[in-house]
């Protein structure tokens, strides 16, 4: 009996029927004219546009990204004007690995993935295991049981509860592997985690994950705090209802948007948010709440949960909601309440993680490997 | 605040949902408030919520659900929900036994964060799984006996015994609350009608341990 489930956990299961899917390979919802049938209607002219705008980028970032990091420095407010209207979405697996700093750390180790998957085991085995078929289930990619999806994603969780045993395996940590997964090869996804994770370029984010999850608990009170000053009203709202945001903003902030909100903007999100760093999340957490303001300041306890985590499909246009993301203005105030919240922490163990997060944001990618050694190496 | 007719109760109670990751709380939770289930359901991130009004003795009683994540380290964020909860459902899964050895380290939780006479009910979920059960019905009613919980065995996925477990902890509840309103001889307290958590549990904390369920 034993036995015969174990096989059974190994074999894949059968190829999901064909059933209709969006142009990301989710399997659709039955709400019959969605955006896609509009998309099939695009006009040539808004074709040849797109054509227009991949054969910009291709000259950007040069033959298989050679051409990149000169133009980054000679024209940097360019990039990032061009992140933020979205990143051809065939160039964008490239373009990710590129502005991550993950490429890098690719090219610095090469071999220590496999070394990670094939010959290391991981406490967190069992773990990653029950999450998978509840990573994106309706993708496509990763609906068939023991498939390609399921494996790879399986293989990239595992490798990093490895390379990072602190952080092991954490629930959301599936999502960002699986979007990341849908862009880019095993090895390349690996490497881009442990780039935001350990903070190639920005702030480390493995604070997520750690026990505790101290950089939860700073992001919320940071967001908190940002509501109250920017949309005072709503703010004075929340206090009155008892609304705090770990009730509806953990998993912005623990999967990047990727959790529950739609694919186009969960990837223009992440375009931004690998170039820029968290700040987006800040902006596009309060966007959203300004943009459904009026509506919020109304609903009593219940109905203002129910609407913070269902928001309405018109505010969730990455083109409407981006711009006015962009347009509030948070990085010199996200500093100082991040100073403040690490006074008021104070001492203890919330210090130190702080101290050893600058440690890491003055390290440059090269040192990486260092700080984390590999034993196997 | 002025409530609209179907918003009315008698009563508001808030409830947790606990237990290792993977056992079926947002099944249980969906089965209970939506009658849904969901077959490619996500792992909760952080916490979620849902209500739904039903009637104990002739009371309308408004249940605020919340449902947590399972995972240990996500305790750091969901042990702020046990507060003001007056019951909790902690469930494993009748075909995991870790889910069940489990059981002893959520109750030490409870005791650690919650209210000290919160009412606890132990679920055995996945009963439809016949074959693979690894869980005995008798172990962990013994067990339930033992701690003085009230114990049921469910299947959120064919919709047995979810109602039956949400009605008995309700109904718990129910009679500890208004056993308390009767001796502490104000009518039932303000703050149950109308507030959004309940202070009742808190409130009391000097009143020794009620054996709500061993009886």
């Amino acid at each position: 009996m034993e036995r015969r489930r174990a096989i059974d956990e190994f074999e894949p299961g059968p190829v999901p029927s064909p059933k209709a899917l969006d142009r990301f390979g989710f399997v659709k919802q039955e709400c019959g004219n969605s955006t896609d049938g509009l998309n099939l209607c695009r006009s040539s002219s808004e074709h040849e546009r797109e054509e227009r705008r991949v054969r910009k980028w291709r000259k950007m970032i040069g033959v298989g990204g050679s051409d990149w990091k000169h133009y980054v420095r000679r024209k940097p407010h360019v990039v990032k004007r061009r992140i933020r209207k979205g990143i051809p979405d065939c160039l964008r697996g490239l373009v990710w690995q590129l502005i991550s700093g993950s490429r890098d750390l690719l090219l610095m180790n090469p071999g220590v993935y496999e070394q990670l998957v094939i010959y290391e085991t991981s406490s967190s085995e069992l773990d990653i295991i029950r999450d998978i078929s509840r990573t994106f289930p309706t993708h496509v990619f990763f609906q068939q049981r023991h498939g390609p999806g399921q494996r790879s994603l399986y293989n990239v969780l595992k490798a990093y509860s490895v390379y990072d045993r602190d952080v092991g395996y954490v629930q959301g940590m599936g999502f960002l592997a699986g979007l990341l997964l849908l862009y880019m090869s095993e090895e390349d996804a690996f490497w881009l985690m442990v780039a935001l994770l350990k903070g190639a370029i920005h702030e480390p984010m493995e604070g997520l994950y750690q026990v505790g999850l101290p950089l939860v608990q700073q992001y919320l009170s940071m967001f908190e705090q940002l509501v109250k000053e920017y949309l005072p009203k709503l703010g004075e709202h929340f206090t009155q209802e008892m609304v705090n945001p770990s009730m509806y903003a953990s998993q912005w902030f623990i999967t990047v948007f990727s959790y529950s909100f739609p694919f186009p903007l969960a990837l223009r999100i992440w375009d931004v948010f690998l170039y820029e760093g968290v700040q987006i999340v800040f902006q596009v957490g309060l966007a959203l709440l300004r943009y459904c303001h009026d509506d919020l300041v109304k609903l009593p306890f219940e109905k203002l949960i129910h609407a913070l985590r269902n928001f309405p499909e018109d505010a969730m246009n990455p083109d409407t909601l981006l711009p006015m993301a962009f347009s509030i203005k948070v990085t010199r105030r996200l500093e100082e309440l991040k100073q403040e919240y690490d006074n008021r922490i104070g001492s203890g163990r919330g210090q130190a993680a702080t101290n050893n997060n600058h440690k890491l944001i003055t390290t440059k990618i090269s040192r990486l490997p260092v700080v984390n050694p590999l034993k196997l190496l | 605040m002025a409530r609209r007719p179907d918003e009315e109760y008698d009563y508001l109670f808030k409830v947790v949902l606990i237990g290792d990751s993977g056992v079926g709380k947002s099944n249980l939770l969906s089965r209970f408030t939506r009658n849904e289930f969901c077959l490619e359901s996500k792992s909760t991130i952080g916490v979620e919520f849902a209500t739904r009004t039903v009637q104990v003795e002739g009371k309308i009683i408004k249940a605020q659900i919340w449902d947590t994540a399972g995972q240990e380290r996500y305790r750091a964020i969901t042990s702020a929900y046990y507060r003001g909860a007056l019951g909790a459902l902690l469930v494993y899964d009748v075909t995991k036994p870790t889910t069940f050895e489990n059981v002893s380290r959520w109750l030490k939780e409870l005791r650690d964060h919650a209210d000290s006479n919160i009412v606890i009910m132990l679920i055995g979920n996945k009963t439809d799984l016949k074959h693979l059960r690894a869980v005995a019905t008798e172990d962990a009613q013994g067990y339930a006996e033992k701690e003085g919980l009230s114990f049921i065995e469910t299947s959120a996925l064919e919709a047995i015994n979810v109602e039956k477990a949400f009605q008995t902890i309700l109904g718990e509840i129910y009679r500890i609350i208004s056993k308390k309103s009767l001796s502490s001889e104000d009518p039932a307290p303000a703050g149950i009608k109308e507030g959004k958590t309940i202070a009742i549990a808190a409130a009391d904390t000097n009143v020794k341990k009620p054996c709500c369920s061993s009886s």
